[in-house]
Formats: structure tokens, sequence, C-alpha cells
């Protein structure tokens, strides 16, 4: 066996190139701004982007069982909305309580989108759009033109302010409890197994629907706590707030490796696809990109990103197939 | 000519499969009247020239239903036509505001369009093993991104020039001249899919990309094709946007990708491809334009029809799904 | 019982929605015994492992393991009884690690917890038994595909299985790895495990089991000593009547050249291909699995791009670029996988033999479809296609039929002047293969030109007027009708600097 160079190593494995990407980046962003690496501004930079992190968890789960939900920002807005009325009529101020009712509101639409993608056998991108029209439909219903203002959840939002932990606690958490999982456990390797090749999952014995529909309740109830953070964060709660940021979900799990065709993809390169994106948003102005662009330049790197991915693979081919010359 | 054992195959078209066919957009019709004769029960204002008036800025998204049809045919997805909308309606009005000819405004608000389409259908061909939802994430993030880039700082340009886009607010007695349009694209692009060399290699090609291949189908210039051409009618889609609303913002066309894909699912088209038909997806739009009307007419939260809109594609998709078990559970 | 029967199935039936798989079937397997399934396809081989295994639950009918009834609920009451199978649809994870791949379903765990270290070490323990060379770490998509049968083995013996069931074991490897495998099995034999293994190929029957069972039509036809045993009676077992001339080859005038291609190459592929077809003559084109003989043809029909090449159509060069142009210059490519590139399994017949010609089907553009319908049916007739009405669906035809069906569809070619056959016969059951021949030398009667691409021996002796024979990429020899023979051939297709051979 021949011995792999450093060089081959780092390109064949996803999580060691977007380390180096990583870094390259930093160390481009401090020579324009040496202040970037303090820690206020990373934290700010992980507060900011805390509900894309968060969700990017349970994005890798559905992702790797080559499925996607798009309606997780609309579950997010439901289930905000939702604790948000609670604290505006006065019934809870609870803030574990709200935590664990926001939760319990995703974990049942997760639930059932889960449940119909499995049992009903529909495409998870047509399942999870209608749902993703019925949630934000009824995160507008329930709000009844109305949504929580600062005052309205100012106690609950001491949680999530500038300068407390929670949010990051919680960040912290589900990735160290997602890492063990997925790596560690039955369950983790079984979400993998079907992902890379469902019928030979059935043969193995894996309960092939379960794991489905846990899948989808897992990123439900992520999507769920995602909404009550961000009505913590963010002080207030509408019916239409992170409107369209499932894309920037889905753009950080793919730019972290994550396969759509399901089976590939790691906890670690989640989180660092998630990080590349959260620190180019924040650090376009610094290197003197007008923060208009930003948008820009996150779709130009994801399109490069994959597209670089392509060729790398294409290279590689190629390769192969020269020392195979005869 | 039969063969060596004289055995004969049957060559008559079963009309149960075409049965089977028709009750879809049998049911969508049904419903469409249903909310007609609702709408007008309950609100007096539902009535034609109401509905004709408050249409226009519905219509423009079905131009895009034609192209999505025909990419999801495909078995390919284009969720970037909400950005092109954007971006098209962005050009154009700064085009216009520039000093520029509203011909010529209109004629590079649908380029735009067209181009955009052209880059991704580069794309998606180019690079093959890409899924082309990947792809038209990237662009519909970049699209929006340059429209952000060329609004500035204050998000959103008003038209100048209201005079000159007044042709295509232009009327016939109530009828829209969107509509007029609307109705000519769906005949020619029903029978396109339909009845034609070129509808059979589409259907080829999203049943089987490597078959198609195999036989002489070309794959990659039809997919490239169609990817441009619904990026020139997400142009259109902007021209009328910026005809109704006399302006683009950063949020122009923001959702319609997915009302666009709804519709069709709705009539009956399979995001997996090589199934469905664009008379189904048709029905289906219309149903989806006057129930908002009517919604908005009976003094409803209008965010309902959301929740309607989600509730019908799912139980859509799901009836026929329990139905073919059913079948095959009673054949048992 | 006198027999020492490891497992005994009886009165097995099984029925799906509308079909009767397995109509009160039996079987005996003795302890340490390889015991061969065969049948033509859909017999119910498949069905019936599915059963033994636990996938499928059987409506009637008894199993005794060890003499003991037993029911499985699922694959893991087989596995913990230590059954196990290595499927004929690839049960590989191609992303996951050899290990993974071994040890999924039955992981080792501590409190919960997966022990990788452990897994690696007994991983590399069953590969070291296999005298497997590649790592355990590896993605098991990196592994070519007896590699990937391997690990498939080491997961059935991981379970500690005493009977190891191996559907169509062989039917992707190379002549060498399928020698691999017999080692393998046999070293099993001694270990003590009972084998059973379904196979297409006489060839594995002899050379491995000591009896065999044959299913038709979804029933028990009888065992037999496999050293007792003749081809023929075999052959009338499976197929139920007797074929007297498996290759029907007709006396044909053989004409001028047609079809010439000249310095094919494409790297890593192929080098410097050139050879020749005249009217009316059949030339066989063989060598072992992944010599570069279908991925030449992919290149000449436009499929692929090659770096570079000719191809002359009655001495003049025609360019090709796409699959159209080698279309319209006559030359017609019979796909080797045709589930996937032959025919569209979600359309009709009609539909699918109408593909190709569907514009000059057509009047500006529109579909004629009386005369689609007409000229279908007729080119199906010709191939004597077994359907009720072309309006059937491709995919609920058998194996022969869909490669009927194929070759309607480049006869509706009209224009067809060179067929390129690639493995015409590939999971085609008996009967079927005998049709397909007669078609192949009828076409030959016709004057057209046949380049027949196959791996099996039997059918390239028997069929072919000249043989080319390849090795890794390039054409090592061509053989005339008179003098060849299969030591000749292996000889060429065997690489003499002994890299692949060992």
């Amino acid at each position: 066996m021949e011995k792999k160079s450093l060089w081959k190593k780092i390109t064949a494995s996803r999580e060691a190139s977007l380390v180096i990407v990583l870094i390259v980046m930093l160390i481009v962003i401090s020579i324009f701004s040496p202040s970037f690496l303090s820690p206020t501004n990373l934290g700010q930079i992980f507060r900011n982007n805390t509900l894309t992190m968060l969700m990017a968890l349970g994005m890798l789960c559905v992702m790797l069982t080559a499925g996607i939900d798009i309606s997780i920002t609309s579950t997010l807005a439901f289930a905000g909305m939702g604790i948000g009325l609670l604290q505006k009529y006065d019934v809870i101020h609870n803030t574990l309580l709200l935590f664990i009712i926001g939760a319990l509101i995703g974990l049942a639409c997760g639930f059932l989108n889960g449940l119909i993608i499995a049992k009903g056998k529909i495409a998870p991108i047509i399942c999870t759009m209608g749902f993703m029209y019925i949630w934000r439909g009824m995160a507008y219903v329930i709000s009844n033109n109305n949504w929580a203002s600062g005052q309205d959840v100012s106690g609950f939002s001491d949680f999530g302010k500038d300068g407390s932990p929670g949010p990051y606690i919680i960040l912290v958490i589900a990735y160290v409890v997602f890492f063990i999982v997925m790596k560690w456990t039955k369950f983790g390797r079984s979400i993998y197994a079907v992902g890379s090749n469902p019928e030979a999952a059935q043969i193995s014995g894996i309960k092939v629907d379960r794991v489905m529909i846990a899948v989808y309740t897992i990123m439900g109830l992520l999507s769920g706590l995602a909404g009550v953070l961000s009505v913590s964060i963010y002080a207030s709660a509408q019916p239409n707030m992170q409107y369209g940021k499932e894309m920037d979900v889905i753009a950080a799990c793919v730019i972290g490796g994550v396969s759509m065709s399901g089976g590939r993809g790691s906890v670690v390169g989640t989180f660092l696809g998630a990080l590349i994106i959260s620190i180019i948003a924040k650090a376009l102005p610094l290197v003197g990109i007008d923060a208009i662009a930003q948008n820009l330049i996150k779709g130009v790197i994801i399109v490069f990103v994959v597209i670089l991915n392509v060729i790398t693979q294409r290279t590689m081919d190629r390769q192969n197939l020269l020392r195979r010359e005869m | 000519m039969a063969g060596k054992s004289g055995r004969t195959i049957a060559a008559t078209p079963q009309t149960g499969l075409k049965q089977k066919l028709l009750s879809l957009e049998g049911a969508l019709v049904i419903i469409f009247i249903l909310i007609n004769v609702f709408g007008r029960v309950l609100s007096p204002n539902y009535n034609l020239s109401n509905v004709m008036r408050e249409s226009p800025r519905y219509l423009a998204e079905i131009f895009m239903l034609f192209g999505m049809g025909f990419i999801l045919v495909l078995g390919d997805i284009d969720i970037s036509v909400g950005s092109i909308v954007c971006l098209s309606a962005t050009i154009g009005c700064l085009t216009s505001n520039a000093g520029l000819p509203m011909g010529l405004a209109i004629l590079i608000t649908l380029l735009t369009g067209l181009c955009c389409g052209m880059i991704n259908g580069f794309i998606a061909t180019r690079f093959t093993e890409l899924p082309t939802m990947i792809v038209t994430l990237g662009t519909q993030i970049i699209f929006r991104g340059i429209a952000e880039v060329s609004l500035g700082s204050g998000g959103s340009a008003s038209l100048k020039d209201y005079e000159g886009i007044g042709i295509l607010r232009a009327k016939v007695g109530p009828i829209p001249l969107a509509f007029f349009l609307i109705i000519i694209c769906a005949v020619i692009f029903v029978i396109v899919l339909s009845r034609t060399t070129f509808g059979r290699h589409l259907y080829a090609i999203g049943s089987s990309k490597t078959a198609a291949q195999y036989a002489g189908v070309e794959v990659q210039k039809i997919r490239f094709f169609c990817f441009t051409l619904i990026g020139f009618l997400a142009g259109i889609c902007g021209l009328f946007i910026l005809a109704s609303t006399y302006g683009a913002n950063t949020t122009t066309g923001q959702g319609f990708e997915m009302e666009v894909i709804a519709m069709c699912v709705f009539g009956g088209i399979a995001t997996t491809g090589g199934k469905g038909n664009l008379v189904g997806a048709f029905i289906a739009s219309l149903v989806i334009v006057c129930l908002r009307i009517a919604l908005g007419q009976i003094n409803m939260n209008t965010q309902l029809i959301l929740v309607i809109i989600g509730a019908m594609l799912i139980i859509s998709v799901l009836v026929p799904s329990f139905r073919q078990r059913f079948l095959t559970l009673k054949k048992k | 019982m006198a027999e020492d029967l490891i497992l005994e199935l009886k009165g097995i039936t099984k029925i799906f929605p509308g079909v009767k798989a397995l109509d009160n079937v039996q079987f005996q397997l003795r302890r340490g015994e390889i015991h061969a399934l065969m049948g033509e396809n859909g017999a119910g081989k498949s069905t019936f492992i599915k059963v033994i295994t636990g996938v499928h639950a059987a409506e009637e009918g008894h199993m005794y393991l060890n003499g003991q009834e037993v029911h499985f609920k699922g694959t893991q009451d087989a596995g913990a009884a230590g059954i196990a199978a290595v499927y004929q649809i690839p049960t590989s994870y191609m992303e996951l690690t050899v290990t993974e791949n071994i040890f999924i379903g039955h992981e080792i765990m501590k409190n919960g917890i997966i022990q990788w270290r452990e897994m690696n070490k007994k991983a590399e323990e069953l590969l070291a038994r296999l005298h497997a060379n590649f790592k355990v770490t590896e993605e098991v998509g990196a592994l070519t595909i007896a590699q990937q049968q391997m690990v498939e083995i080491a997961k059935a013996l991981s379970t500690d299985a005493k009977i190891i069931i191996l559907d169509e074991p062989t039917a992707a490897l190379t002549a060498n790895e399928s020698e691999e495998l017999y080692r393998i099995v046999d070293e099993l034999h001694e270990q003590g495990v009972s084998v059973i293994f379904i196979s297409h190929r006489m060839e594995d029957m002899y050379r491995l089991a000591q009896r065999v069972t044959v299913f038709r039509d979804s029933r028990y036809i009888d065992t037999f000593d496999v050293d007792k045993i003749t081809d023929k009676d075999l052959i009338k077992a499976m197929v139920g009547r007797e074929i007297t001339d498996m290759y029907p080859k007709p006396k044909v005038q053989i004409g001028q050249e047609i079809f010439k291609i000249e310095n094919f190459s494409r790297l890593g592929y192929f080098k410097d291909v050139s050879l020749s077809v005249r009217a009316g003559e059949i030339v066989g084109l063989t060598g072992l699995v992944g010599a570069g003989r279908t991925e030449t043809f992919q290149c000449v029909c436009g499929i692929e791009k090659p770096d570079s090449g000719r191809v002359f159509m009655n001495g003049k060069e025609v360019r090709i670029r796409k699959p159209k142009d080698a279309m319209e210059a006559g030359i017609i490519l019979l796909p080797e996988d045709r589930r996937r590139q032959g025919l569209i399994m979600s359309w009709s017949l009609c539909d699918n033999v109408t593909l190709p010609i569907i514009e000059k089907l057509s009047k500006n553009n529109f579909i004629d479809h009386k005369k689609e319908y007409e000229l279908s049916r007729n080119y199906l007739e010709s191939v004597d296609t077994k359907a009720v009405s072309i309006f059937d669906k491709a995919s609920t035809l058998s194996g022969g039929n869909q490669q009927k069906v194929v070759v309607a569809k480049a006869l509706a070619q009209d224009h067809m002047k060179v067929v390129v056959m690639d493995e015409p016969t590939k999971g085609v059951d008996v009967g079927a293969k005998a049709e397909i021949y007669g078609i192949m030398g009828e076409l030959a009667q016709k004057g057209y030109g046949i380049i027949l691409i196959s791996s099996e021996m039997p059918e390239i002796l028997g069929m072919s007027d000249r043989i080319y024979v390849m090795c890794q990429g390039r054409v090592t020899g061509c053989l005339d009708r008179e003098e060849v023979t299969q030591e000749k051939i292996l000889e060429l297709a065997m690489d003499q600097s002994g890299r692949e051979v060992s």
C-alpha cells in the first residue's frame, strides 16, 4: 500500500480542507481588521448565527437521509409566534416552560413531516413545501396581525440578550450531543445507513420508516428551539421572522460537505460550513466590501465551492485514470 | 408481420389510463367552479370585473408556471426564478430611470431574465454531477444579491416613466392584456408538451436521463434550453410585476419559486420527473388565483391562503399515494 | 431422519399481490454441504432466499433449523439463528467504511457507545481470513466490485453464520475474481459452514456444489447430485423442454467491409483499438470485465468522448460527436445495462421503441400516434416479444423480453447497418437466450454487421465468425472461427505482464 501524502490526505478530507479555508479567511480578515478576532466580535458572530447553526444540525440529519426540509423557518415562526403570544397575553412567563412548549410545537410539526414523508411516500421537498406554507400561514393566523414586542417578552429576552451565555450554552450542548450521537451510537449510524442505501438498510434490520420520522422530528424540534431562541435573542416575535432563511441553513450544510444525495456529511463539517457563512457575513464590511453585497458574495461562494468540489473530484478521477495508463 | 410464433400484440390504446389522468384535471375543474360559486355567494364583490381588476398582480407568476412545468418534467428544479424576477424588474426599472426609452428597457428586462436562465443552464449542463437544487440555490442568492447591489442602500426603486409601461396594463374590455398572453402561452406550452417530439423528449429525459441519451435525445441541449426558457419567462413575470407595482425592491418576487412549484405539483406534475402535464398545472394556478381574490373579497385573513395552499398541496400528493396503496391492497 | 439436515423447508407458499411467487416449495440443506439453487429468472429463487432470511414471511409452510421448527419475524431473527445472506442487489453502503459495512445492524456496543477500535480489529481479522488486501477504513465505494463482494461475505461471516446464502455471487465478477470467490467458498466449506448459492452459470455449480435444486415457475422441480447430472438434464429441468440448438448460427454469405474503427483511445480505458466488420458477419469482442470493450463502443457511439479515433462506414469517414450522429450513420448500440441504458422502465413498449425515431413519425414536430402504434407493434411482433399490448410497461416484462424490446427499438431505425450488442444475454434465462441468438442469426442473414460484446465464452464461440480479444484496453488478437479455441482466447485475454493474473 502506498502512503498517502499529507496534501492528499487534506484534500481528501472535507473537514481538513474547510479548516484550511477558515484559517486563510481569518488571516486575511485579521490583516484588514486586527480586532476581528476579539472575543466580543467572535461572540457576536455566534450569537447572530445561533439559529442557522442550530438548525444546520437537523438539516444535516435530514440531508443524510437524502431528504430536505424547507419548512424549518415556518416551523420556527409558528413556534416563536406561539410562545410570543403566550407572553403577550400573560399566560406563561416561565422561561424554561416557554422553551419546552416551543420545542414541543416544533417537535409536533416535524413529526407530521416525518410521518407523511415516511408513510405517505411523498417527496420530502413537496411535503415540507406544503408545511412551509401551512406553518407560516398559521403563524400569521394566530398572530391576528399583531406581534409580540420587546416589552411583551421583556423577562424572557434576558436569556438571549447580548452578553447572556444562554444561546452559546444551547449551541454547545447541541453540537456535543450530535457529535456523539452521529458517530458513536447505533441511531446515528442508522441515519447514515438509510441515506446511503435504504434497501440495504431495510435488509440489515433497520426500521427505515422510523429513522425517517425521527430525523424530521429532530429537525422540527431544533426549529422549534430556534423559534424560541429567536424570540429571546431579537426580543420580539413576528409571523414573518427568518423568512427565507432556510436556504442559509441548507447552504451551510452544502458548504460543509453534506451531500444532497444522502449518506455523506458530518457534524464537524456542518459546523465549519455554518461558521464560514457567518464569518463572511460579518467580515465583508471590514474588508471594505459594502454590506449590501453580502448576499451576492455569499451566493458566489456557494456556487464556487460546489463547482470546485466537482472539479476536484474530476481531477482526482482523471489522476486515477492516469495511474491506470496502459 | 407477426413473429414466428404468430403471437400478436394489441395496439389499441386503453382508455382506462386516460380516464385516470383525466380525473385529476376533472377534480381541479370542480374545485375551480366551487370556489367561484362560493365566492359569489359569500361576497357580492366577487364578480368578473372585480376578479379581472384584482388579477394582474397574481397573474404575472403564471408565466413561469409553464417553464417550471418543463423543468419539473425534466426531473430538474429551479428555485432561482423568484430572484430572476427581482433582478429583471430591478434592471428594467433602473435602465428606464436612467433615461432609456421604455421599449429598450423592456427588452433589457427580458434579456436579463434570459441571461440568468442561461447561467443556470450553463452550470447545470456543464457540471451535471450537481443537483440543480444546489445550483439554483446558489444562483438564487447571487441574482437577488446583484439586484440588492444595483438598488443600493435604499433597497428599492420606483419607475419614473409611468406612461411607457402603460401598454402592459392595457385591457381588452375588462380583461387585462396579461390574461390574454397567459392563455396564448398556455395553449402553446400545453400542445408542445403533450403532442410534439420535443415534449416526448422532455418526458424521456425526466424518466431516465441515461436511457434518453442512449436513444439519441440531446439531453444537455434540451436542459439548457429549458433553463433559458424559464429564465426568459421569469423576465416576462418581472416585467409585469414592474408594470403593476411601478417599481422593484429587494423582496420583489420572493417566494415566487415555491408558489410556482406548488401550483405545478398541485396540478399533478411530480418533482421526480417524467410525470404530469400542464393542463392540470394551469387549472391549478387559476384555482389558486381565484382563491386568493375570493379570500380578499370576503375579508378573511389573507394569510390564511398560505395554510390553504399548503394543505391542498399535501392532500393533492397524498391522495394518489394512498389510492395506489388501497388499490394494491384490494388486489391482494 | 437418516440425513443430517441443518435446514429444511416444506410446503412454502408465498403470495405477492396478484402473483404466487412460491408455490408449495421444499428444500433440504445438509450440514456442511454446498448446495446450488438454479432456475430461470422469475422461478422464485430470490423470493425463496428472502423467506429463509426472514425478509418475507411465507403464507404457508414450515421451516426447520437443526430439526426444530422456526419462525423468523425479520432479518434479525434469521441472523441470530446463524443464517446470513449476500444478496444479488448490492447491499453495500458506498459512502461508509468497510468496518461499518461489515458491522451495520450488529455493531459492537458498550453502554450504548459504538466501539470503533474493537470493530476495526475484528473487521481486519475477518478480511485476513478472506485474504483480502484492502484496509478496513476505506470507503466501500472506492473498492472494486469483487472487493465489495468480499466485504459482503465478511459481513455474513461477522455474525458467526452457520449457513451462508450467496445470491448470484459471480454475476459481476471476472474470471479471476470468480476463481478467488470459489477459493473463499471452498474455505468456508472446510470450516464447516453450509452454503446455498444461486447462479446462472453452470460452471459455478460444477466447481462448487455437491447438490443442486431446481425451481421452475415458482415450483420445486427436483434435487440432483451434481456428479450424476448432465447439462442437458439440468437445462431440461430448468426450462421445461429440451433446447436442441442453443446457437442457431445460419450460413451467411459474408460481404464487403462496412464498418471500421481506427486507433480509438481514451485515457485510462482503452488505447489504439482498431477493428472492422463485414456485411453479414458476426464479430465477437471478448476479454475480461474491465478490458475496455464496453467503453470503446460507448465512445464509438458518441456516448462518451474518446481522446482519438476514427470511424469509417463503407470506407467513408464519419464524424461522431453525439449518439445521434452514430445512429444517423447506421451504428446502433444495444447497451449493456438495458434497465438503465436501454429502456425507460416506466414507459410503455411502444414509447420505448419509437423514442429514437420519434422525429420521423411526426409531421411538423407533431407526433402521428397511429403511425407510431402501428410501427412499434410490427417491430415488437417481428422479434416475438411476449407482451399483451404495446402499452404494457417495460418494467413488467422479463429480462429476455426486455432485451427483445431493445432489439425492436434498434430495428425500428431502418437505416441501421451495424448493430453493437453489449452483453445481450446478461441476466436472460436459458429459453430467451436461444431466441436472442436466433434473432442475431437472422440479422446477419439480412446483411447487417454485428458486433457481439460478451464475457460468456460459449456464446462468443457459438455465434462469432471472427473474434477480437481485448486485454487491459488493447486489442491483443483477432481469431477466425476455424482456428479459435477457448484456450487461445483466454491466453489473449490474460495480461502477459502478470499484473492482473496472480
